[in-house]
């Protein structure tokens, strides 16, 4: 049942490059993108319990990388692919003090770690475009259409990957190691070594999602994939759409996004009824939209 | 003779200038139970991780079958066969039962997509075994309190361990589910595994164990058969204190009227673990009254409940009115002065500054006038008044608790467990110090105790609280008779 | 000449860093809140003074008072509305009430910015400064308001030094941080103690709002730049310890005074982030703090 209502909204969505306008299309390919922003994060907060502040870091490496060796002459292909091995050397980088560090020190580190990546880009602005931002010269491809299904098609793969991940044996002990890390030691489990790999996939999705997002802006820039804002935009939408269910933060992502487009005409007081919304809705459904569901659905 | 499985010796652990466990050694053969008993503080949890891994030993050995483990890491220490029954434990909400059992079957790898088709058979046959079969594809969440320890209980067979460590098997269960659970752990004897129970007394495991070792203040006192180490001299005094002496008052204080403190079918649940169930108690005006009952009885519990301090079922009535509703510094301030088990001092402040914000409610001038009285009660605090309170000793400590509440000038002084953790020569100030405040003053006190023979000499009457329920009360001297050998 | 300069700028810096962190901590230290709010308070505070000063016209010092009855109200509205809510919910378990509190006082941070945003300005704005004309010390001319706002801080600090050590309210928000529950069985009303604690906070934060506005100048888009700051600062000296975060700020301030002065503006903020992570790194307590 649940998987005919998925393949349903699934190809209605699909088929949306064929009905609507190419700024309807542009602003949910921009929405696919940070949903898988958002689950590579609940794999880290919802399943390894780590709270990461700066998503962006990780997000970062990967555009950055991407756009850079770009602006070199390499394929894009390969420019992708860099980006993604560059956010999981980062994500390794952020893992050893998350294995030290304990709650707020550990959302400090990472604070400061998007902090540092910001200050680095700004500095070198010669290679890096500075605040102003790098131009990417290739794309992904210029038609809208293509764009958006590639967005897609993304979007659905990855979430398939974190989401059979979450539910493998191997996400089950993470779940473990995540909710108390000392009985997870004494079944026999070394911590460690499953939160370190928890790390490396959640840097992965982020940095490949990263890097496509660049070229498909044809811009990196600090304002659209470092800046602390967009990885607190990240968290809420998977706080909002549930922590611990990896579809929620998509689901979330995708919301907040269409949301603040739906609510431009508000002018600079959008930005002021989203994150309202969100306030509220962390205040009363601290579960989340998918959360709040799957726990009606326990009680039934 | 078997070799022993588990050789534990010369284990130490010191936290900063505390030592937690001094010198500890036994061993435990195949197929034999051990119980590890010793009141709360005594060093037996913090034992149980250092064998674990959980904490770092600072010198000595665990051997497991001749293999020296005391330095590896938790996992590895679980994976070569000990494994751990929680006394608390964090189950994974999402999942169902079934699957909380399967992932202890799960081997330490990373690249473990799917489970074994057998995962599946095998944790389905341990949920029967230890009597989840009904409930296996419920989520914890539903179940109650018995079936979640019975949940842990199945994760530590399903690692299918050589030596399991259980802490504190019954606390919290039922007479019914005590027994079938002494029947699963039996059954690990059966299976020729070395078991080690950790309780807070010998009687809750003596009928399980095949001996007996007490540690208290973080050494060994005594070793043996569960009877022998019940009337072993040291553990007597350890739990009782020495032989019970009462003294009945000249004047008995008149029990009419309006009871001071009247509590009737009290229950208080954590989560889903009964720690009171139907407590009935009165305590009149100037009265001195004892509950006595070992460690996890439930005295703090009702305390507590009578503080305000945890929710419950029943009625609480302080001169008639009803408690409920009120915050618990509400209830301080009406006249009801806690002084806890844990003390809960301002370690960082003087003894000068902790009682003068016990003493923050009163009139300036009363204030100064207890200031005095309580100096003359307890001198040593005088002399320490400059000192910070966490650099005190123990026994100072207890007494700058004590004198904290007194500054509030309460009408009912409840005092938790004073004697926790203090040598015997500090229990006999501090029995003085009662004495003088029974005598001299008209407070009424209220004062649970594990150790009889610090609770009786004061008491006017007593109450015997035992897994949750109050089993007897009446008054000290017929309580050696009636209710003092099923005590221990 | 160059050094005196440091010494004398990187000191004023270092005194607002200072009073805005005291703040942040104090509030850690007593109710175990980490209000990432902050630099939302500080920014409400300096805008209300800036608008009620100049704007509306009342004078900088009508200005400057009403901003700080602007950060107190900010401050109970960010206890009352966000952080209260959070701490007595049920649908929230015990163990994530951290995650919510920092997550909603983020987003309520967010909230403050775009309100001032759209109702005044994002645009820098400048706080006219309570004295005008300059001072010359060895040689370094100074701007009199300059050493005004050391001395306003330095002010404060003692104030509060004077208010935790010496009254008796003071001794109850010391004992608070030390043991809520002790306090509780005291027959001390924990609401009521942290009304106090946020009242305390709301003040400090306004006055270093407002000076900073006077000082540097400020906008709604420093928001998260000012509370990260603070964040960092009371981390280094210690979490929860207001003697650390007091010498930590002078560490920030000078390191950042004599990055900037010496080697270059644009890396201002580099070195210090750099102490800040072989810190946590090494010493995750902080310089200052106890384990």
């Amino acid at each position: 049942m649940r998987i005919v209502t998925a393949l349903i909204i699934l190809l209605a969505l699909a088929s949306l490059p064929f009905w609507v306008s190419a700024y309807i299309l542009a602003v949910l390919t921009v929405a696919y993108y940070f949903g898988v922003f958002a689950m590579a994060w609940d794999l880290l907060f919802g399943f390894a319990g780590e709270v990461n502040f700066g998503p962006t870091f990780l997000i970062g490496l990967g555009a950055y990388s991407a756009g850079l060796l770009d602006n070199h002459g390499v394929p894009v292909w390969l420019c992708v692919i860099a980006g993604a091995l560059a956010a999981v050397i980062g994500g390794f980088v952020l893992a050893l003090p998350a294995l030290r560090l304990r709650g707020p020190y550990f959302g400090l580190i990472t604070l400061v770690a998007v902090l540092v990546l910001q200050q680095v880009i700004v500095i070198f602005a010669g290679v890096t475009g500075g605040e102003i931002g790098l131009t990417i010269n290739d794309v992904l491809s210029v038609d809208s259409g293509h764009n958006y299904w590639l967005a897609l098609a993304f979007l659905v793969i990855s979430g398939l990957i974190l989401y059979s991940f979450s539910r493998s044996a191997a996400g089950l002990i993470l779940q473990a190691c995540g909710q108390d890390a000392i009985e997870a030691q004494a079944l026999g489990f070394n911590v460690a070594k499953h939160k370190l790999a928890a790390f490396a996939v959640s840097a992965l999705f982020s940095g490949l999602a990263g890097a496509m997002l660049v070229f498909y802006l044809g811009t990196a820039s600090v304002d659209t994939v470092v800046d602390i804002s967009v990885g607190v935009q990240i968290i809420i939408a998977a706080v909002l759409g549930g922590r611990r269910t990896i579809v929620g933060a998509a689901i979330g992502a995708v919301f907040l996004i269409v949301a603040g487009e739906i609510l431009r005409p508000l002018g600079q007081l959008n930005t002021f009824v989203v994150s309202a919304i969100a306030l509220v809705v962390i205040l009363f459904f601290p579960d989340g939209l998918v959360g709040y569901l799957l726990r009606r659905g326990e009680r039934a | 003779m078997t070799p022993p499985l588990l050789e534990v010796s010369g284990l130490t652990k010191r936290f900063g200038g505390l030592v937690a466990v001094k010198n500890l050694g036994f061993s435990i053969a195949a197929g034999e139970i051990l119980g590890l008993i010793g009141p709360n503080g005594s060093g037996k949890s913090t034992a149980m991780k250092l064998i674990m891994g959980i904490e770092r030993a600072n010198i000595g050995s665990v051997r497991l079958a001749g293999r020296e483990i005391v330095s590896w890491p938790t996992h590895r220490i679980a994976r070569a066969g000990i494994g751990l029954v929680f006394q608390h434990s964090r189950p994974l909400h999402r999942q169902t039962v079934l699957e909380n059992i399967k992932l202890a079957l799960l081997p330490d790898s990373l690249f473990q997509l799917a489970a074994e088709r057998s995962v599946d058979a095998k944790a389905r046959a341990i949920g029967e075994r230890v009597g989840l079969g009904a409930v296996l594809d419920r989520h914890p969440t539903t179940l109650p309190f018995a079936d979640l320890r019975r949940m842990e209980l199945a994760k530590a067979i399903a690692r299918d361990p050589e030596v399991v460590l259980v802490d504190e098997p019954f606390a919290g269960l039922t007479l019914a589910e005590v027994e079938s659970f002494s029947a699963l752990i039996r059954s690990f004897r059966e299976e020729g595994k070395a078991v080690l129970l950790v309780d807070h007394n010998v009687k809750g495991v003596a009928a399980l164990v095949d001996r007996v070792l007490a540690m208290y203040l973080g050494e060994r006192i005594a070793e043996g058969q569960a009877d022998a180490v019940m009337r072993d001299e040291t553990v007597r005094r350890v739990y009782l204190g020495g032989a019970i002496e009462t003294h009945a008052r000249a004047i008995a204080p008149e029990k009419s009227g309006v009871p001071l403190l009247k509590v009737t079918d009290l229950s208080v649940f954590y989560g889903k673990a009964q720690a009171l169930e139907r407590v009935a108690l009165e305590v009149h005006e100037r009265e001195f009254v004892s509950v006595v009952g070992l460690n996890g009885a439930g005295k703090t519990t009702l305390f507590n409940a009578i503080s305000g301090l945890v929710p419950y079922a029943g009625a609480i009535e302080w001169r008639g009115g009803a408690l409920a509703g009120k915050t618990p510094a509400a209830i301080a301030r009406g006249g009801i002065a806690q002084c806890p088990e844990t003390r809960e001092l301002f370690g960082d402040m003087s003894v000068q500054e902790n009682l003068d914000l016990g003493g923050q409610h009163q009139p300036p001038a009363e204030r100064a006038a207890r200031l005095i009285w309580l100096y003359d009660l307890f001198p040593i605090l005088k002399s320490r008044s400059k000192q910070l309170a966490r650099t005190l000793s123990g026994g100072e400590q207890q007494m700058l608790a004590i004198a904290r509440a007194l500054m509030m000038n309460p009408s009912l002084l409840i005092l938790d467990e004073p004697t926790l953790g203090l040598a015997p020569v500090i229990l006999e100030q501090l029995s003085k110090a009662l004495e003088r405040l029974r005598e001299t003053t008209s407070i009424t006190v209220l004062l649970g105790e594990q150790n009889v023979t610090f609770a009786l000499p004061h008491a006017d009457r007593v109450y015997v609280l035992e897994h949750a329920r109050i089993i007897w009360q009446g008054p000290p001297d017929r309580f050696a008779a009636e209710a003092g050998a099923g005590y221990l | 000449m160059r050094g005196l300069q440091i010494l004398v700028d990187g000191f004023a810096i270092s005194t607002l860093y200072a009073l805005g962190a005291i703040g942040f901590s104090l509030i850690f230290g007593v109710s175990g809140v980490l209000n990432l709010a902050h630099g939302g308070i500080m920014v409400a505070a300096a805008v209300a003074a800036w608008y009620i000063a100049g704007p509306l016209g009342a004078g900088q010092y009508v200005g400057a008072l009403a901003g700080v009855g602007c950060g107190i109200i900010a401050a109970f509205a960010t206890y009352g509305l966000v952080v209260r809510p959070i701490q007595r919910s049920r649908a929230i378990p015990r163990d994530e009430t951290e995650i919510f509190v920092l997550t909603a006082t983020l987003l309520w941070g967010i909230m403050i910015q775009e309100a001032i945003a759209y109702f005044f300005t994002d645009s820098p704005i400048t706080v006219r400064p309570l004295i005008n004309g300059v001072v010359d010390i060895f040689g370094v001319r100074t701007p009199a308001n300059e050493i005004l706002t050391a001395a306003i801080c330095w002010v404060s600090i003692g104030l509060l030094w004077l208010l935790v050590n010496r009254t008796r309210a003071g001794k109850t928000l010391l004992a608070a941080s030390i043991n809520p529950r002790g306090l509780t069985l005291l027959g001390f009303e924990l609401s009521s103690v942290y009304l106090l604690v946020w009242a305390i906070y709301g003040v400090l934060a306004a006055i270093a709002g407002v000076l900073l506005a006077m000082f540097l100048g400020t906008s709604s888009n420093n928001i998260g730049v000012l509370t990260a700051s603070a964040f960092s600062i009371v981390v280094l000296g210690g979490l929860g310890s207001v003697s650390g975060s007091l010498i930590a700020a002078y560490i920030i301030g000078y390191l950042e005074t004599v990055t900037a002065y010496l080697i270059s503006p644009t890396l201002r903020t580099i070195p210090s982030l750099l102490l800040l992570v072989l810190v946590v790194y090494l010493r995750p307590q902080g310089l200052f703090g106890r384990r």
